[in-house]
């Protein structure tokens, strides 16, 4: 069967993507990097940011909670070092943006805009920043008004990140939809608090955003429910890790899926993941993936 | 994968494995670490970083104190399990030549060092200052005099060797020598008593430090630098000249 899929004009090569934070820039590791889907970079902002004090992560029950705060060079450098090294990277390249404001999210893709990166994830939903981040993710309208901002100065391939803290993430995602997004994709960490022996905040930022298999089954729920929602395709991931969990998250909905923490216990974590989904396709004999795109999630939200 | 040759108590709550992997063990150099996956312990993802103690042809040797689930789960190993290992990671430690070396170890915080010390005194003149706060936490304190160097030892309780830290042990010792060069491995209190000392003499400290992904992409390590910013212990350590960073 064909095991690519087409997200408008973009070809990704299967639908596996390395998650945001999980996978550096995406030329670190250029041997697993090839054989992925995509990857999606670490988050960029206009200017570096230095990122939390530390701690910064601490494994939890199945799980992981970070609070790295964004620490990036800065879309600058990004640029001028970056860039030419992902020339060697076959596969598409998503950058992730992340920004305090409208203005600073519409400046960031303009300067990626003559770039040759294939498409644009907005990240509204970043749980370890003071400003923006997870607070423009838990409201609609500003979803809307800041999707619709950047649509308007980019013709690229445009994804919004979506959060399900405290929030629908159906409610977001229509709100993306309508302002022009090309898809969303979710979920990003959830908020996590963990204390010390001496119950004190154990991260440096004090509260962090969990992931890992211990957010799976909830972050399955919410595609579902999203995919049922929108009409545009929907990127499903938290706690992915082997085949199965790719082929759940299909299941549920989603047209691509994205592997994060698996990457932090093997830099090929996310190949782990494409490995096990084309052993299901030959041993299952699906013809693609629309034989199985969405039919659990039939009868689940009536 | 790797499978322990060899596990054994060396002190209270600290255990020696030797892992037979033959392509961490060809490329490994001192100061470099390898992160090793809990075996059966799906909910314990993250993989543990120990600094690689020492190498002997396919082998490698780590010497870990028993700090929690996992690190309690792989000292209940046995000969012949398999270990999910990747490295070497991080950044091998500067090796000197034709210098006077002490080498510092607080704890199970020698055990980083021993490697070290092995390649660095062929072609130097090395003195061990090894430390605890008694005489059952001080480790591969044999291993080290069988190399032939200079070991001192000093405990808080003063049940072995020069009674107090091993940090006020140090002091008069870099004082008689020449321009000497420290390598100091231990708990972060230890690393921070030598602060004041690396303004004056080159520290290299080696961090035994939490980590996430030790492979550079997950930012989780991250120690301050002097002059803005933060490093990654497991891409620009986890040996760091002492006098870059704030602790």
């Amino acid at each position: 069967m064909r095991f690519e899929v087409l997200l408008r004009d973009v070809k990704f090569p299967n639908p596996v993507l390395a998650a945001s934070g999980t996978f550096g820039f995406g030329w670190e590791f250029l041997r697993v990097a090839n054989r992925l889907g995509g990857v999606v970079t670490k988050g960029l902002t206009i200017a570096p940011r230095a990122g939390n004090s530390p701690p910064r992560i601490v494994e939890t029950a199945s799980g992981v909670v970070n609070s790295v705060g964004l620490e990036n060079p800065g879309v600058e450098v990004f640029k001028r070092e970056i860039l030419p090294r992902l020339q060697r990277v076959k596969c598409p390249i998503i950058v992730n943006l992340a920004a305090q404001s409208e203005e600073e999210f519409c400046e960031l893709t303009e300067t990626l805009e003559p770039t040759p990166v294939a498409g644009l994830e907005l990240n509204l939903s970043c749980p370890n920043v003071k400003e923006g981040g997870v607070a423009f993710g838990q409201d609609a309208r500003q979803v809307e008004k800041i999707t619709r901002a950047v649509r308007k100065r980019t013709r690229k391939l445009l994804i919004v990140k979506l959060t399900a803290n405290f929030v629908d993430p159906k409610e977001t995602a229509k709100a993306a939809a309508a302002a022009g997004a090309d898809a969303v994709s979710l979920i990003n960490t959830l908020f996590a608090l963990v204390l010390d022996q001496d119950g004190k905040p154990l991260l440096g930022g004090r509260t962090g955003g969990l992931s890992g298999p211990a957010i799976k089954p909830f972050a399955l729920f919410c595609v579902a429910r999203v995919a049922r929602a929108v009409k545009i395709p929907v990127i499903g991931m938290g706690g992915i890790k082997t085949g199965q969990d790719a082929f759940e998250f299909i299941s549920a909905g989603a047209h691509l899926v994205q592997v994060g923490t698996a990457n932090l216990v093997r830099p090929d974590g996310a190949l782990e993941v494409v490995k096990g989904l084309r052993r299901m396709v030959r041993i299952r004999g699906w013809q693609g993936w629309d034989d199985i795109r969405g039919k659990a999630g039939e009868g689940c939200f009536s | 994968m790797g499978q322990v040759v060899a596990i054994g108590r060396v002190g209270a709550e600290v255990y020696s494995v030797w892992i037979s992997e033959r392509k961490i063990s060809k490329k490994v150099k001192p100061g470099q670490f390898i992160g090793v996956k809990v075996p059966e312990r799906e909910d314990l993802l993250l993989r543990r970083p120990f600094s690689v103690a020492d190498v002997k042809g396919d082998k490698i040797q780590i010497v870990f104190r028993v700090v929690g689930a996992g690190t309690a789960k792989l000292a209940h190993s046995k000969r012949g399990d398999k270990w999910d290992i990747i490295g070497p990671l991080g950044k091998p430690a500067p090796l000197v030549r034709n210098k006077s070396v002490v080498v510092c170890g607080g704890g199970v915080g020698a055990a980083p060092l021993f490697y070290l010390t092995r390649v660095l005194q062929e072609k130097n003149r090395v003195v061990v200052l090894l430390g605890a706060r008694c005489a059952a936490e001080l480790v591969m304190v044999s291993a080290f005099r069988q190399l032939g160097v200079k070991v001192y030892l000093t405990t808080e309780d003063g049940s072995k060797g020069i009674k107090g830290l091993v940090t006020e042990a140090l002091e008069p010792v870099v004082k008689v020598m020449e321009s000497p060069v420290v390598y100091a491995c231990g708990p972060e209190g230890m690393l921070k008593a030598l602060c004041p000392l690396s303004e004056r003499v080159k520290v290299w400290a080696f961090f035994e430090e939490r980590m996430g992904c030790g492979t550079g992409v997950c930012y989780g390590c991250a120690v301050p630098k002097k002059d803005g910013g933060y490093l990654r212990l497991c891409q620009e350590g986890p040996v760091v000249s002492l006098d870059e960073v704030v602790l």
